[in-house]
């Protein structure tokens, strides 16, 4: 077997950052416009912000803190800079309290610093510090060192049927080169829950993997307690585009079911929670610790994230059928084998630093998703 | 007669801002709404997060604030922003079109290049801002105004100065035939009594007790206290101990007028007077809804200070102490800790508000304005699909 390698970040803890960002993340979305104000002034700085972080209870304030806990903790990130208003819900005291020492964090406040001109003053001063001592240099790094998102978004069965062998090849080799992939479970894959029960292992994986084949595992309003859910039942054709869908996730024996935020043990294959909100997706695969994805759709998509470099894949068809110029590879009729050696060589070029095309045009964000309404 | 000078709309609406906005309908458009938006100097960006694959609950509730926001009398032209055939934006431009907003949506699809799209967005957008230069203010008289009460960083003090200031002022603009829409439920539990007793009839008061004892029933649902979340941190330390002492401060600001309406997030008063819209605390989800149900300015009290703004409407920052206003100055526009100081009555700062909200319809330039404070976010109701 051929071993691959790319160029990274290492970090103390032993993970690697595809990107070297100094990340710019505000607590609540009424620091939004100072946190992307300190951005927009540093080079090497990214702006991670959101809409969410006051007014929120129990489990969907919960995800809100531990996605934010979960990107500053991102090896992508050199260094994570907290900017809060004060009177949130979502105190910076307590994410600066969960974030894992292992990398330079520090936390401001609008309302603490006196107003939004010192909190810009005082976020760019430490923002610039960092950015002096950011160094450019990677080193060459095992694939085991690379933890791939992939997600699919709005894909057909004309396109699933295109592109799962040469996606599927690709997460099995992963796989076998000792990768962890992240795959997201959207909602047009939950029917296939029973079937991909089959390829884990574990006992407890197993039952949560057959449950989503039988349950709506989202909450709707009004009926917000989360041991309540909507009996689902799913129609035959729904099961079969769940079932195609499921072979992008290859042959590889899953080792867990990720709750948002929560990283992986060990490499190999995972799933996860994703939406079809392609943006509350990829910041819960930054949250869970993956340093790149790959994201599958029949047209492209118009954004990636801000922090994740999202490389995109779509079927080539005749009638050019996509957002070609943000497309990073088309999937052809040539050999699968040889293609999913073409996406992973791909992968590894955008994680050892060439801009993926989301990220050539500047199209990235960050949203985190909701469990629960806002009070 | 108290006058002030504004925009006056082809459906008959008078605007006290005249905006060309791009607002995007799906999540995925959030980076080309920035993009599209700075291809043309002076156009707002108005970005939400939503969107996409949402249960029905979300979708209606995105679609009427979507609407309200785009065809805001404060906004002169609007581009839609859309993915694919049936999008969203096809169906906001069309209602808003038939009633001779300017709107046009711009749609992603897989037939045009995004540089086309680019330049098509880039072309309207110069032609809508030549156009709305060419709009003249014309007098108008204040029972045309829309105003939205709001408040964010609550402290002990805001329902002594700030709250009762507002209410003296929601009082008098109502008096002159204007409306005032007091918001945020949450901030109600515990006072709704009082302003039950405070409605116009009794199924008023019905309809107001009925959102509250829902909100409550949510709350318990989620298994935990409304009380971990609210008062919030900031409120604490500010002095304030319990939710209904925060909430027998916040409905201050609806003043003694009798409670003519209770309207759902983002719906449009169908009677003027004092109204309540049912909206959550969260300050920017509320002050988005505030708007999008018609409100031309909002005021907003502060006792720890908060900068944000509205990306549609003017949001006047009234400050409920003195050490806030000395502190914070950049972000507030009126000092009711006069009030502590013995400076002003309630009455005189209510006054001075209504003087302010009327420099501010005419053109003058609030403190979130000047900051570029352009927050907005839909209130979410249930979890994406």
């Amino acid at each position: 077997m051929e071993k691959y390698y790319f160029e990274g970040y290492l970090r103390k803890e032993g993970t690697a950052g595809t990107r070297n960002y100094i990340g710019v993340v505000c607590s609540v979305i009424c620091s939004s416009v100072i946190a992307n104000d300190i951005s927009s002034k540093v080079p090497g700085t990214v702006p991670i912000i959101h809409s969410n972080g006051c007014a929120q209870l129990g489990d969907d304030f919960q995800v809100t803190k531990d996605m934010l806990v979960g990107v500053a903790s991102n090896p992508n990130l050199y260094s994570a800079l907290l900017v809060g208003l004060g009177c949130e819900t979502n105190q910076i005291s307590g994410l600066l309290d969960s974030i894992p020492k292992t990398k330079p964090v520090e936390g401001i406040g609008i309302q603490q610093l006196g107003g939004g001109e010192n909190t810009l003053q005082k976020g760019v001063h430490i923002a610039e510090r960092w950015a002096k001592e950011l160094s450019d240099k990677r080193e060459r790094l095992p694939l085991s060192n690379l933890t791939v998102g992939v997600v699919s978004v709005d894909i057909d069965e004309e396109s699933l049927e295109k592109v799962h062998p040469v996606v599927g090849k690709v997460i099995d080799s992963l796989v076998a080169h000792d990768a962890t992939v992240i795959m997201g479970i959207t909602d047009t894959l939950a029917p296939a829950g029973p079937l991909l029960s089959e390829r884990s292992e574990k006992k407890e994986v197993r039952a949560e993997l057959s449950n989503l084949g039988e349950e709506s595992y989202r909450k709707r309003w009004k009926e917000t307690n989360s041991k309540v859910h909507a009996a689902r039942n799913f129609s035959k054709e729904e099961k079969d585009l769940a079932a195609l869908e499921a072979k992008l996730a290859g042959t590889s024996t899953i080792k867990g079911l990720l709750a948002y935020s929560e990283n992986a043990e060990e490499c190999g294959l995972y799933l996860t929670k994703a939406s079809s909100n392609l943006v509350e997706t990829l910041s819960n695969m930054i949250s869970c610790g993956c340093n790149i994805a790959l994201v599958v759709s029949s047209r492209g998509t118009l954004t990636g994230s801000i922090a994740l470099p999202s490389m995109t894949l779509t079927p080539k068809s005749a009638d050019g059928g996509a957002f070609e110029e943000l497309v990073d590879y088309m999937v052809t009729e040539e050999d699968a084998d040889i293609q999913s050696r073409n996406v992973i060589e791909e992968l590894i070029k955008i994680s050892s630093g060439k801009k993926t095309a989301l990220e050539e045009y500047g199209l990235g964000e960050f949203s985190i998703p909701h469990v629960g309404t806002t009070f | 007669m108290k006058t002030f000078k504004g925009y006056r709309r082809a459906n008959g609406n008078i605007g006290v801002r005249n905006h060309v906005i791009v607002i995007n309908t799906a999540g995925e458009l959030s980076s080309f709404t920035k993009k599209i938006a700075q291809l043309v100097p002076g156009v707002i960006p108005v970005i939400q997060q939503g969107g996409e694959s949402q249960y029905e609950e979300d979708l209606k509730q995105t679609v009427r604030t979507l609407i309200g926001t785009a065809g805001h009398p404060n906004v002169s032209a609007a581009l839609l922003l859309g993915i694919g055939e049936n999008s969203i934006a096809n169906e906001v431009k069309e209602y808003l079109q038939e009633q001779n907003h300017h709107v046009e949506a711009l749609h992603f699809n897989k037939s045009t290049s995004i540089a086309t799209l680019l330049k098509e967005g880039k072309d309207w957008l110069e032609k809508a801002v030549k156009k709305s230069k060419a709009e003249k203010r014309v007098t108008a008289d204040v029972s045309e105004l829309i105003v939205g009460l709001n408040c964010g960083g609550s402290d002990a003090w805001s329902g002594i100065t700030a709250n009762p200031a507002i209410g003296s002022f929601s009082d008098a603009i109502v008096n002159d035939g204007g409306t005032s829409v007091l918001a945020e439920t949450t901030e109600a539990i515990g006072a709704e009594h009082i302003l039950a007793n405070q409605a116009i009839n009794a199924e008023v008061g019905q309809e107001f007790l009925k959102i509250v004892n829902d909100y409550e029933a949510r709350i318990r649902e989620t298994g935990e206290d409304i009380r971990s979340a609210n008062p919030s941190p900031g409120n604490m330390t500010g002095g304030l101990t319990t939710l209904e002492e925060k909430s027998l401060g916040c409905i201050k600001k609806g003043g003694s007028s009798p409670l003519r309406e209770v309207i759902g997030y983002a719906e449009s008063p169908t009677e003027k007077g004092f109204i309540f819209m049912d909206t959550p605390g969260y300050d920017v989800e509320s002050v988005s809804g505030l708007t999008a149900g018609g409100a031309q300015i909002v005021l907003f009290s502060t006792g720890k200070g908060s900068p944000t703004g509205s990306p549609i409407a003017p949001v006047i920052k009234i400050g409920t102490n003195p050490q806030v206003y000395k502190m914070m100055q950049e972000h507030i526009d009126v000092d009711a800790g006069k009030i502590i100081e013995g400076l002003n009555t309630i009455d005189e700062i209510g006054e001075e508000i209504y003087q302010k909200l009327i420099e501010t319809a005419d053109g003058s330039i609030t403190a979130s304005e000047k900051h570029k404070n352009q927050e907005f976010a839909i209130w979410r109701l249930a979890e994406t699909i």
